[in-house]
C-alpha cells in the first residue's frame, strides 16, 4: 500500500519537471497558434549556459537563475525576431518548419561548442533530503515546484490582468482584429517569446542540475514529453500545462507500477490519444471557448503550383533511368536509392498531409509496420521478396488506417501530435510484443530483394527497382489527384464543413487517403527491410518521420513532383555536406531554415 | 524561374559529386600516400559522444604506430564519415567505401541496426567490416567479411555474475538493464550465470535509452526486496540510477557492467556511485605495460583525461587494424584472409588479441574486480561494503 504512495509521490515529481517544458510551449501555442519545436532546443541551450555560470564564473544560485534566464530570452528575442516574423504573412505550417529547422541549428551549436559528452550540474543548494513515503525529497525538487507553479501563476495574473496580457490574449483570439483595434501584435510576439524562451532556459538548467547531467541529446526528449503535457491540459491553456504534466508524471509512473519499466512512454502517449479523442481541445478547456484552429483550412494555405511542362517529366525520369548507364559511383546510386525510398514515404506523406489536410508527424511507423510484416512473411513463413514487400504495404495500409482512424475527428496541429503519439506507440509496441517482433533484439538475416525468382543485389538493380516502384506510385497519385477523388480529398482539406455540407463522407475520404498512403509507405519500409537486412525499433525512428515532413513542406503540400524532387534533395545534401564533417548538420538547418523563409510554400507550390 | 534554378542546382551538385567519385577513382594510390581505412560512425545525433571518444582512442594509437615507423614505412589514416548512427547514411557511407579503392578496410559502426544495415554491401562488395563496438551475436554472422573485437557478452556476463554472487556474495538480485539488443543479449546472460551461481532473479527492469527518471522502476526494484542491484548500463544512465538509488533510500550493494567505466561515471554520480563494484577489462593502477602504455599516453595526448572503455575500445581496434594491414598490405581480400591470420596483437582489452577464426571474435577478455572508493576506481580490495 505505502509502494502506491511512492509511486504517486514519484509521478508528481517528474510531472513538475514536465510541467517546466509544458508551459512555455503552452504559452507560445496560446498566442501565436505553434508548436514550438524549437522549445527543447532553448531548454538545452539554458542547461550550457547554467553549466558555464556554474562551474565556470561560480555564480550563486539567484545569480545563476537571472543570467540563464536573460541570456535565453534574448535567444527567444533572436528567434521570434529573425526566425519567425519574417513568416508571420506566409503559410501557417512554415513557422512549424522554421521551429525544426532552428531547433537543428541550436542544437548543433551546442555540441560543436561544448562537445557532445555529457556534464555534470552540480545543484547549488544544500543537500538535505526529506523522508516522504518511503523515499525522500530535495530541495531541488520543491524549487522545481516553486518555480513551475509560480510561473504558471504568474503567467496568470499577467494574461486576465494585465493590459500587455489582455492584448496578447486578444492576439490569439483573433489576430487581424487585434490588430485593427491598435495591439502591437510584433511586440505581443516578442514579450511572449522571450518569457517563454526565459522559463524553458531555467527549466534546461534546473533539471540539469536536479539529474546532476546535461548532454545534447535531451533536448528532442524535452519537446516530446513537453508537447504531450501541453496538449493532455489544453493547448495553449497555462494552468492546464501543469495539470496536464502532473497527470502525465502520474500516468507513466502508475504504468511503471503495473506493468515494468519498458511501458512507461506507452502510457504516456497512450494517454495523449485517449485525451484527444475524447476531449480534443483538451482536459481543461471549457466547453465555450473559442475552437483552437480556424474553422476554414488556412492551415495550409493555397498556392499556385509551378507548372513542369510533361516533356521535362519525362526527359527527368528518362534521365534518372538510365544514369546507371554513365560511370557514376555506387555510392550515388545508394544514395539515390535511398532518395527514392524517402520518395515513397513522402508520396505517402503529401498525400495525407497536403491533399487531405491531415499533418502526419508519425510517419515512421507505417514504415515500420511494412518492414516488419514483409521481414518475418518472409523469413518465418517463405512468402517470397516480392509479394512480402506488398504485403507489408497492404498490412501498412490496413493497420495504419486502423490506428490512426480515432484521430479523423481531429484538426490541424492536434492531428500532428496525435499521429507524433501513435508513431511513438507502435515504435513501443515493436519493443515489448517480443514474441512476434524478437524485442530489441531484432530482426536479422533477412533475405535480399528478389524478384520472380532472381535476387536484386547489386547498386544497379535494386536502383532500377526502387525507382520503378516509386514511379508507379507516383503515376497513380498523380492520377489519383487528377481525378474526382482528388478534388473530393482537396475539398475536406481546404473546407472540411463545407466539404461536408456537399455531403462528403469526411471519415470515409480520409481512410481512402490513408490506405493509399500507407500502402505506398509501408512498400518503402518493406523494401528497406530487405535492403538492410537487420532491423530492430530503432530503425524507423521519430527523425524519419519529421524528415518525411521536411520533405513533403519542403516540396510543395500535396505536390507530387515535388515530394521526390525534395527527397532527392534532401537524402543529397546532407551527403554533400559530408565535407563538413560535425559541421554538416549544421549547415543542414541553415539551408532548411532559407528555404523556408524565401519559399515558404515549398520548392514548387502547394497543390 | 528561381525554382527552375534550383532543380539545375540539385542535379549540379548530384553531378559534381559523381565527377568526385570518378576523381577519387582514378588517382591511384601510390606509396607515398597513407594507408586508408574508413570509419562510419556518429559524429552528429544523439549518439555523437561515442564518436568523439572513438577518435580520440584512434588519433593516440595513430600516434603510437607511426612513431613506430608505420606499416612498412607507409602511414595509416582514416576518413571518418557521420552516419549518425542512422542505417541510411551508414548503407550510402558502405557504398561510398566500397567504391573507393583507397579504401582498405572499413571500421564501425557504433549501433547494431547501423552497422547491420550496411554489412551485406561489405560483404558483397568485399571489404572488411571491422565492428570493434559490435556486441549484437548475429553481427559476424552477415558474412566472412565481417570481423569484430567487441567483447562477447557470452563472456563478459559471466565474470560480472561471478564477481557478485561469489566474491560479494549477493543472494538477491534486482537486474536494471538499457533494453537495447546489447541490453538485453547481457541480461539474458547474466541471468543465466547468476542463476547457476546459485543466485535468485529478483526482477528484471528494461529500460529505453532516454529515460532519465528511475524512481518508479526503483520503488519496484525496492518492493522485490533483493540484496543487490545489477546494472547492465552505459555510464550516464548508470550514474543516473545510482544517484535516485540513494536518493530514494535504496542501500544495496551495486554491481554494474563494464561500460560504465569512465571518469564520466563518477562525475556525473558523484557521491552516489561511492562503494559502487564494477568488472572492467583494465584498471588505472594495471601492471600490463599495453595499459600503462595506453594511460601515460592518453593523459599526456588529452590534457590529463582519464580514458574510459570506449577509448580503449577504439585504440585496441586501430591497433588491430595496423596489425592486420601490416600482414594483408592493401589488398581487401588479403586483408579479410589476415584477420585469421593475426596473432597476439598486444590490446588493452585481451592482453593477446587473436581472433577465433570460426566466430570471427576474440575471446577471452581480461578481468579486473573494481570498486569506486574516493571518487576513484580502484582494484577491490576484498573488503565488504
Amino acid at each position: 500500500m505505502s509502494s502506491w504512495l511512492d509511486y504517486t509521490i514519484n509521478g508528481l515529481i517528474v510531472g513538475n519537471v514536465y510541467a517546466l517544458v509544458a508551459v512555455g510551449l503552452a504559452l507560445i501555442f496560446g498566442v501565436s497558434r505553434l508548436i514550438n519545436f524549437a522549445q527543447g532546443s532553448i531548454y538545452l541551450v539554458g542547461a550550457y549556459i547554467g553549466w558555464v555560470a556554474v562551474v565556470r564564473l561560480h555564480t550563486p544560485l539567484p545569480l545563476t537563475i537571472i543570467v540563464v534566464a536573460a541570456a535565453t530570452a534574448v535567444v527567444g528575442l533572436i528567434i521570434e525576431r529573425f526566425g519567425l516574423r519574417p513568416l508571420q504573412n506566409s503559410v501557417r505550417i512554415a513557422p512549424l518548419l522554421a521551429t525544426i529547422g532552428i531547433s537543428f541549428v541550436l542544437d548543433q551549436l551546442v555540441m560543436l561548442t561544448f562537445s557532445p559528452n555529457p556534464r555534470a550540474l552540480p545543484s547549488q543548494l544544500p543537500d538535505v533530503r526529506f523522508q516522504l513515503g518511503g523515499g525522500t525529497i530535495g530541495p531541488l525538487d520543491l524549487l522545481i515546484a516553486g518555480v513551475g507553479l509560480t510561473s504558471a501563476l504568474l503567467l496568470f495574473v499577467f494574461l486576465r490582468y494585465t493590459k500587455l496580457g489582455w492584448a496578447v490574449r486578444a492576439t490569439a483570439q483573433d489576430r487581424d482584429a487585434a490588430m485593427q483595434m491598435g495591439v502591437d501584435v510584433n511586440r505581443v510576439n516578442q514579450a511572449v517569446f522571450g518569457i517563454a524562451a526565459a522559463l524553458g532556459g531555467v527549466s534546461g538548467m534546473l533539471v540539469g542540475m536536479y539529474y546532476n547531467q546535461i548532454d545534447t541529446a535531451m533536448s528532442l526528449q524535452a519537446t516530446l514529453k513537453g508537447v504531450v503535457a501541453e496538449v493532455v491540459g489544453g493547448a495553449g491553456n497555462v494552468p492546464g500545462a501543469v495539470i496536464g504534466s502532473l497527470l502525465l508524471g502520474l500516468v507513466e509512473s502508475y504504468g511503471v507500477a503495473v506493468f515494468g519499466t519498458s511501458y512507461r512512454n506507452l502510457f504516456a502517449f497512450l494517454l495523449l490519444v485517449v485525451v484527444l479523442v475524447l476531449r480534443p481541445n483538451g482536459l481543461f478547456a471549457s466547453a465555450r471557448q473559442a475552437p483552437p484552429e480556424p474553422l476554414t483550412g488556412t492551415f495550409i494555405a493555397p498556392s499556385r503550383p509551378v507548372r513542369i511542362p510533361r516533356w521535362a517529366l519525362l526527359v527527368a525520369a528518362a534521365a534518372f533511368a538510365v544514369l546507371p548507364f554513365f560511370p557514376v559511383s555506387s555510392y550515388v546510386l545508394q544514395t539515390l536509392i535511398n532518395a527514392w525510398l524517402l520518395g515513397m514515404l513522402a508520396l505517402s506523406l503529401t498525400l495525407v498531409a497536403g491533399t487531405i489536410g491531415q499533418v502526419s508527424l508519425g510517419h515512421a511507423a507505417l514504415l515500420a509496420i511494412g518492414a516488419y510484416t514483409s521481414a518475418l512473411l518472409s523469413l518465418t513463413l517463405a512468402v517470397p521478396v516480392g509479394l512480402a514487400v506488398i504485403g507489408g504495404g497492404l498490412m501498412s495500409a490496413a493497420l495504419g488506417t486502423l490506428l490512426i482512424s480515432p484521430s479523423f475527428r481531429l484538426r490541424g496541429h492536434y492531428v500532428s501530435i496525435a499521429t507524433l503519439a501513435i508513431g511513438e506507440i507502435v515504435s513501443l509496441v515493436i519493443l515489448n510484443w517480443e514474441s512476434v517482433t524478437r524485442g530489441p533484439i531484432g530482426i536479422s538475416g533477412i533475405p535480399p530483394l528478389s524478384l520472380f525468382g532472381h535476387d536484386l543485389i547489386s547498386p544497379l538493380s535494386v536502383y532500377w527497382f526502387s525507382f520503378a516502384v516509386m514511379l508507379v506510385l507516383a503515376l497513380v497519385q498523380g492520377r489519383l489527384l487528377g481525378s474526382h477523388l482528388g478534388r473530393s480529398f482537396r475539398a475536406i482539406r481546404d473546407d472540411d464543413i463545407a466539404a461536408r455540407a456537399y455531403g462528403l463522407s469526411l471519415n470515409r475520404y480520409k481512410s481512402l487517403a490513408f490506405i493509399f498512403g500507407g500502402f505506398a509507405a509501408g512498400v518503402s519500409g518493406g523494401i528497406a527491410a530487405h535492403l538492410y537486412s537487420y532491423i530492430n525499433h530503432e530503425t524507423f525512428n521519430t527523425q524519419q518521420s519529421i524528415l518525411a515532413l521536411t520533405v513533403v513542406i519542403l516540396g510543395g503540400l500535396g505536390n507530387v513532383v515535388g515530394a521526390i524532387v525534395g527527397s532527392v534533395a534532401l537524402v543529397g545534401l546532407p551527403e554533400l555536406f559530408r565535407i563538413a564533417a560535425e559541421y554538416r548538420i549544421l549547415i543542414y538547418g541553415i539551408v532548411l531554415l532559407l528555404l523556408v523563409r524565401f519559399r515558404p510554400q515549398g520548392l514548387l507550390g502547394t497543390i | 524561374m528561381s525554382n527552375i534554378d534550383r532543380r539545375t542546382l540539385v542535379r549540379g551538385s548530384l553531378a559534381a559529386m559523381m565527377a568526385g567519385a570518378a576523381f577519387s577513382r582514378a588517382a591511384l594510390a601510390q606509396s607515398a600516400e597513407p594507408i586508408l581505412l574508413g570509419v562510419s560512425g556518429p559524429l552528429t545525433g544523439p549518439n555523437a559522444q561515442y564518436g568523439a571518444q572513438w577518435k580520440q582512442g584512434f588519433d593516440l594509437a595513430l600516434d603510437e604506430i607511426h612513431a613506430a615507423g608505420g606499416i612498412n614505412g607507409r602511414k595509416l589514416a582514416y576518413q571518418f564519415e557521420d552516419s549518425q548512427s542512422d542505417p541510411r547514411q551508414s548503407v550510402a557511407i558502405a557504398q561510398k567505401f566500397v567504391s573507393d579503392p583507397r579504401i582498405v578496410m572499413e571500421l564501425g559502426d557504433f549501433s547494431s541496426p547501423a552497422s547491420m544495415a550496411a554489412s551485406p554491401i561489405y560483404q558483397r562488395g568485399g571489404l572488411v567490416q571491422f565492428g570493434f563496438t559490435n556486441s549484437h551475436p548475429d553481427f559476424t554472422k552477415g558474412g566472412d567479411f565481417m570481423w569484430s573485437t567487441s567483447v562477447s557478452q557470452a563472456d563478459e556476463q559471466p565474470l560480472l555474475a561471478s564477481y557478485a554472487v561469489r566474491r560479494l556474495g549477493l543472494k538477491k538480485l534486482a537486474v536494471l538493464h538499457l533494453n537495447t539488443d546489447w541490453g538485453r543479449t547481457s541480461r539474458d546472460h547474466f541471468v543465466k550465470a547468476a542463476k547457476e551461481y546459485g543466485a535468485e532473479i529478483a526482477v528484471t527492469e528494461g529500460y529505453i535509452a532516454e529515460e532519465r527518471d528511475f524512481r518508479s522502476t526503483l520503488v519496484r526494484v525496492r518492493d522485490a526486496s533483493p540484496d543487490g542491484l545489477i546494472l547492465i548500463s552505459y555510464y550516464s544512465d548508470g550514474a543516473l540510477i545510482a544517484r535516485q538509488a540513494r536518493q530514494v533510500g535504496l542501500k544495496q550493494t551495486i554491481c554494474a557492467a563494464s561500460s560504465v567505466y569512465s571518469p564520466k561515471f563518477l562525475e556525473l554520480g558523484g557521491e552516489a556511485v561511492e562503494h559502487v563494484h564494477l568488472g572492467t577489462r583494465y584498471f588505472p593502477e594495471d601492471p600490463r605495460p599495453e595499459v600503462k602504455k595506453f594511460i601515460a599516453g592518453f593523459k599526456v595526448k588529452y590534457n590529463g583525461q582519464e580514458p574510459d572503455a570506449f577509448n580503449a575500445y577504439s585504440y585496441d581496434a586501430m591497433n588491430m587494424a595496423a596489425a592486420v594491414v601490416k600482414i594483408g598490405g592493401t589488398d581487401r581480400r588479403a586483408i579479410r584472409d589476415a584477420f585469421a591470420k593475426v596473432k597476439d596483437v598486444s590490446s588493452v582489452i585481451y592482453g593477446q588479441a587473436t581472433f577465433d577464426v570460426e566466430s570471427r571474435r576474440v575471446k577471452g577478455a581480461m578481468n579486473a574486480e573494481l570498486v569506486v572508493r574516493k571518487g576513484q576506481f580502484a582494484l577491490w580490495d576484498g573488503k565488504p561494503t
